[in-house]
């Protein structure tokens, strides 16, 4: 792409990191939470798809993608899994004065950052799964050759191999 | 003529839908129900997070979101296993 | 009074997008009319008081699958039954 494009790109990183990060850690308090801030970290990494090509994109480690990818779902399996004392998903966290433990009163008013029990914690980790998971899937389409499988399926039609 | 027959089937179907929707359910407001009650009130404090989306999200119904995650995994490894594997020769 | 013109006027939008995305046989221009079907729906949803939806609509349909569409684009071909080459 032209150097426009590279630079408005590399500008656009810190803008959309922050507005993903936003989204995921006020999901208790704002619209929003761990799946859509994550889709948008994951649009940063198809900008830059679009922006530098396929040079950049495989200097991706997908293995590292994968690794993220698994931890936050066992991350959220295992904050489901803490609270079987009581019950399964049961908020442990919620109302204990440690871990984002404040508590709030009944009806409207802003919020505190540090309250919500294992919700913010569950929104991070659905976070980086969902950002780790379509980041994947957007790199390894973008890599793919195009037509292989079609042109196996018309050599073998042919019976000339 | 086929084509003709086609969208007025289409028609028809689309009216009987509309017409089966606005008589099981009166377009005014959605009925209350106890559950939503119980979330109203008693969400914000137990769970002591605002939105109350994200309380029953991640905490009253956090078995589907369980599932909704696993989905995903399963979307992105099977993309993994399919097509990430370089193709020797 | 407002607020029922602006719903009739984005639920035609949907409509209308929808339908040239469907009849269109560029297929870069169906994925584009797709992702202005999805904005317009995820206005609808805000109008609707559905933030939530409304926010993951905007980022999943209206970018994410928009993207992922044109890179598949890219691989196969853009036009429809191989017209224009």
């Amino acid at each position: 792409m032209s150097p426009i494009v590279k630079n408005v790109a590399v500008v656009l990183v810190i803008p959309i990191t922050m507005f993903g990060l936003y989204i995921i850690l006020h999901g208790h308090l704002t619209p929003g939470g761990g799946f859509p801030g994550g889709a948008i970290m994951a649009s940063l990494v198809v900008l830059f798809f679009v922006a530098f090509g396929k040079e950049w994109a495989k200097k991706i480690n997908k293995g590292i993608l994968f690794f993220g990818e698994s931890f936050g779902l066992a991350l959220f399996g295992l904050l489901a899994f803490l609270g079987l004392g009581t019950s399964f998903f049961h908020n442990f966290l919620a109302n204990s004065d440690s871990l984002f433990g404040m508590s709030i009163p009944f009806g409207a008013n802003s919020g505190f950052l540090w309250s919500g029990g294992i919700i913010p914690l569950m929104n991070i980790a659905v976070g980086l799964e969902v950002f780790a998971a379509l980041s994947i899937i957007a790199v390894v389409m973008f890599l793919e050759n195009g037509k292989v499988m079609f042109s196996e399926k018309e050599n073998n039609v042919g019976g000339k191999k | 003529m086929e084509k003709s027959i086609k969208i007025s089937v289409l028609v028809l179907l689309c009216a009987f839908l509309l017409m089966a929707g606005m008589l099981m359910h009166n377009e005014d407001m959605p009925d209350s129900t106890p559950m939503d009650d119980y979330f109203i009130e008693n969400g914000q404090v137990q769970t002591g997070s605002n939105n109350i989306v994200a309380a029953i999200v991640f905490d009253y119904r956090g078995l589907d979101t369980l599932g909704e995650a696993s989905v995903l995994f399963g979307a992105a490894t099977g993309v993994l296993i399919a097509l990430g594997v370089k193709k020797s020769g | 009074m407002i607020f029922e013109i602006l719903q009739a006027v984005l639920l035609l939008g949907i409509v209308v997008s929808g339908l040239l995305a469907v009849k269109s046989s560029d297929l870069l221009r169906a994925v584009i009319f797709l992702a202005a079907m999805s904005m317009l729906l995820s206005a609808q949803f805000y109008l609707l008081q559905a933030p939530d939806v409304a926010i993951a609509e905007a980022a999943v349909g209206a970018g994410l699958s928009t993207a992922i569409f044109v890179i598949a684009i890219s691989k196969t071909e853009r036009w429809e039954n191989g017209k224009k080459h």
